[in-house]
């Protein structure tokens, strides 16, 4: 494949059978314009169904700000952060992870 | 696993505009109220992302201290929404609309919601303004809120409605409601379509589980589509912006050969159907000729660009609605950049709007006893063709609709169920994550919107319709059942969630495949290549559906005309457009 991608390196963790969290890596391809959910959502739509982060009811458009986690390292909506390489994406600092990327307020 | 068992007056299933002014109306009646919000509070939903446009007569807005109209009246606002609607309006729907309007501004400025500007017959504010202050006033008259939550089934007992089963998402437990009346406010099902321009919760639970619960439904196929929408790059897709810009600062439309095309159209048509809310019927229509003539953009879209209008008076009109091209969190300079460059960006139609929904009548009462609806998910009073503000609708019909609610469950003992009735629905909601493999529920999903986008677009035709419908049953029969969600555990599973929605989305898209493949004419949004011409002596009748168990069944019934009726005969679409426009009242302003 001669497409450009870029590595997106999410933080996982599974209550039922994780002890500690864990990262892990995925190819996605690179489109201009992309966002950090847009990124997640070809992770979990092709490479990994098995991803989760607050998605079903998250507008993607910048208003519910249920997207908010740690885009390397800082903090901020992955629905309105532009992706331009690689990326390391996390829940909120000081957050109790549900699963993944879902945290508890 | 824990089950939690929870009793109330009345469940209000829906956390938007209509849900919220619902359950402070069930409230106020006495009633204890537990309000469902399948996302998070106030901020899910349809209602946030909105504008937000209120409209009403325009001497009432001026009574009550706002550039209004003083010589609009509600018989002009009356006649246009019908004429609006191609007459298929449920007039009782409408005077309900007219009447209550007023007193549902009224409340919302005592209630603290801010307007920006105003004119000739409407006011604009944010739909998180009105969110932030119908939270408040719930909470403040003692509603509960559960948050996170979807409602999988409504259970009946000797055919009244008397609990439902729902998903709290978050932990993966069920629980069980045991309630003397329910009430649906679940807006629309967007997400049965790609693109979309709805938050990724619009999965029209509600009217699916009003289905299966036996309440009719109606007008399915009338689905308005929003046009100018952003295709491209994906960070703004689905946004409004360029829509919001092509109404308020003007601009030009082309396509791929860089025509203008909308200047091939009676002149009248093209201007009150670009510069009015029409454009939402009109503007999709034009756009998915083009690209069905191969006129598109590679996105399956045409371009926007401001055309001959000076920058500097483009971008004075855009900073109303987007102060320095801001809008909330969203980062639009570079679409002003592109804007003063003189570029073009991709937009085209994406679903906005369902005019059908659940059957009900000026009280907000459903086909079933005991279900109340509200907002969207009904079969409203836009008829064929929505141009008025549909906030207003959802905070009428959820006034209404909650106080009904609210006087008939407190004079009912609330129902106790024994939760062995709740078994069947939980094994039917259980499969997706009991199944050991099987089908992705996103990758199926993803090609049924867009299926549904192509072939239940602007423009439908007898072939593809049916085409469609195999398809559908194809996916029920075949994919459906093998749906399997790839996480372990309950909590927050996506895959989970992503299956329990299909089922409910494929049920709604076939109800409404099926009712615009009964439609034998073009009325409104709904336009039938085969069919160019608009029937009023065989069709001002609605399509009623009803869930047969395995598959919808359509019928006509005559539409609710109680002042207004069109001049009999067959008339081609373009021109019965055209008269529609026409008939509009001498009152200004974008409805």
């Amino acid at each position: 494949m001669s497409e450009k991608t870029v590595t997106v390196k999410v933080l996982r963790f599974d209550p039922a059978k994780d002890k500690e969290p864990y990262y892990q890596s995925y190819r996605v391809p690179f489109t201009g314009g992309m966002s950090a959910m847009t990124a997640l959502d070809y992770i979990y739509q092709n490479l990994d169904g098995s991803l989760s982060y607050y998605d079903h009811a998250a507008c993607s458009l910048g208003i519910c700000a249920r997207c908010t986690g740690k885009i390397n390292g800082k903090p901020g909506l992955f629905c309105q952060t532009p992706l331009d390489g690689d990326v390391t994406l996390e829940p909120p600092g000081k957050s109790k992870v549900l699963k993944d990327l879902v945290f508890t307020r | 696993m824990s089950k939690q068992t929870i009793e109330t007056d009345v469940l209000v299933v829906g956390g938007g505009g209509a849900g919220f002014r619902a359950a402070i109306g069930a409230a106020e009646t006495g009633a204890r109220v537990t309000l469902i919000s399948k996302g998070p509070l106030a901020r899910c939903g349809a209602t946030p992302m909105a504008g937000a446009d209120f409209t009403l007569d325009g001497r009432s807005l001026a009574q009550l201290g706002f550039k209004g109209d003083p010589n609009d009246t509600r018989e002009k606002v009356f006649s246009d929404i019908v004429h609006q609607g191609f007459f298929l309006n449920n007039q009782k729907l409408v005077s309900h609309y007219v009447e209550n309007a007023p007193f549902r501004l009224k409340e919302l400025l005592e209630w603290g919601v801010k307007v920006l500007f105003s004119e000739e017959r409407a006011i604009f504010t944010s739909g998180i303004a009105i969110m932030d202050a119908l939270l408040q006033k719930a909470r403040s008259v003692g509603v509960v809120c559960l948050e996170d939550m979807m409602v999988l089934d409504l259970l009946t007992v000797e055919g009244v409605v008397s609990g439902a089963l729902a998903l709290d998402i978050r932990k993966g437990d069920f629980v069980h409601f045991q309630t003397g009346a329910a009430l649906i406010a679940t807006g629309g099902w967007h997400k049965a379509f790609w693109p979309n321009t709805g938050m990724r919760d619009l999965s029209g639970d509600g009217i699916a589980i009003a289905q299966r619960a036996g309440a009719e439904t109606g007008n399915m196929e009338f689905i308005t589509f929003c046009c100018n929408i952003l295709y491209s790059p994906p960070i703004w897709r689905g946004s409004l912006a360029t829509y919001v810009a092509g109404l308020l600062c003007g601009g030009e439309l082309t396509n791929s050969k860089g025509e203008a095309f909308l200047a091939a159209y009676d002149p009248y048509i093209a201007k009150v159907g670009s510069e009015t809310e029409w454009n939402k019927s009109f503007v999709s229509l034009a756009t998915v000729k083009e690209v069905k003539a191969g006129r598109g953009s590679p996105g399956g879209g045409v371009y926007y660009g401001r055309g001959d209008v000076p920058w500097e008076q483009f971008e004075r009109t855009a900073m109303l609605v987007f102060p320095n091209w801001k809008y909330k969190a969203m980062d639009l300079s570079g679409l002003g950049r592109i804007m003063k460059d003189g570029g073009k960006v991709e937009v085209g139609p994406a679903v906005e709007y369902f005019d059908g929904g659940i059957v009900v009548n000026e009280r907000l009462e459903t086909t079933v006893q005991g279900l109340y609806a509200a907002g969207e998910c009904t079969l409203g009073p836009f008829g064929a063709n929505r141009v008025f503000s549909a906030i207003t609708e959802m905070l009428v019909h959820g006034a209404t609709a909650g106080q009904n609610a609210g006087l008939y469950a407190t004079k009912r003992k609330i129902p106790s169920l024994d939760a062995r009735v709740f078994e069947p629905f939980e094994e039917n909601a259980l499969l997706p994550i009991s199944l050991k493999e099987g089908l992705s529920p996103a990758g199926v999903r993803r090609r049924v919107q867009e299926e549904a986008h192509d072939k239940l677009g602007p423009i439908r035709n007898r072939p593809e319709l049916e085409t469609f419908i195999r398809f559908l049953q194809e996916v029920k029969s075949e994919e459906l059942p093998r749906l399997h969600a790839q996480a372990s555990g309950r909590v927050y599973n996506k895959g989970w969630i992503d299956a329990l929605e299909l089922r409910n989305m494929l049920q709604l898209l076939e109800t409404a495949a099926r009712s615009a493949l009964f439609r034998t004419e073009s009325r409104g949004v709904h336009f039938r290549e085969d069919f160019p011409f608009t029937d009023n002596d065989a069709w001002l009748h609605e399509t009623i559906s009803t869930w047969g168990g395995d598959a919808p069944e359509i019928r006509k019934k005559p539409a609710t005309l109680t002042d207004l009726r069109p001049a009999e005969g067959v008339v081609p679409y373009m021109q019965m457009l055209k008269r529609m426009m026409e008939a509009h009242s001498d009152t200004g302003g974008h409805h």
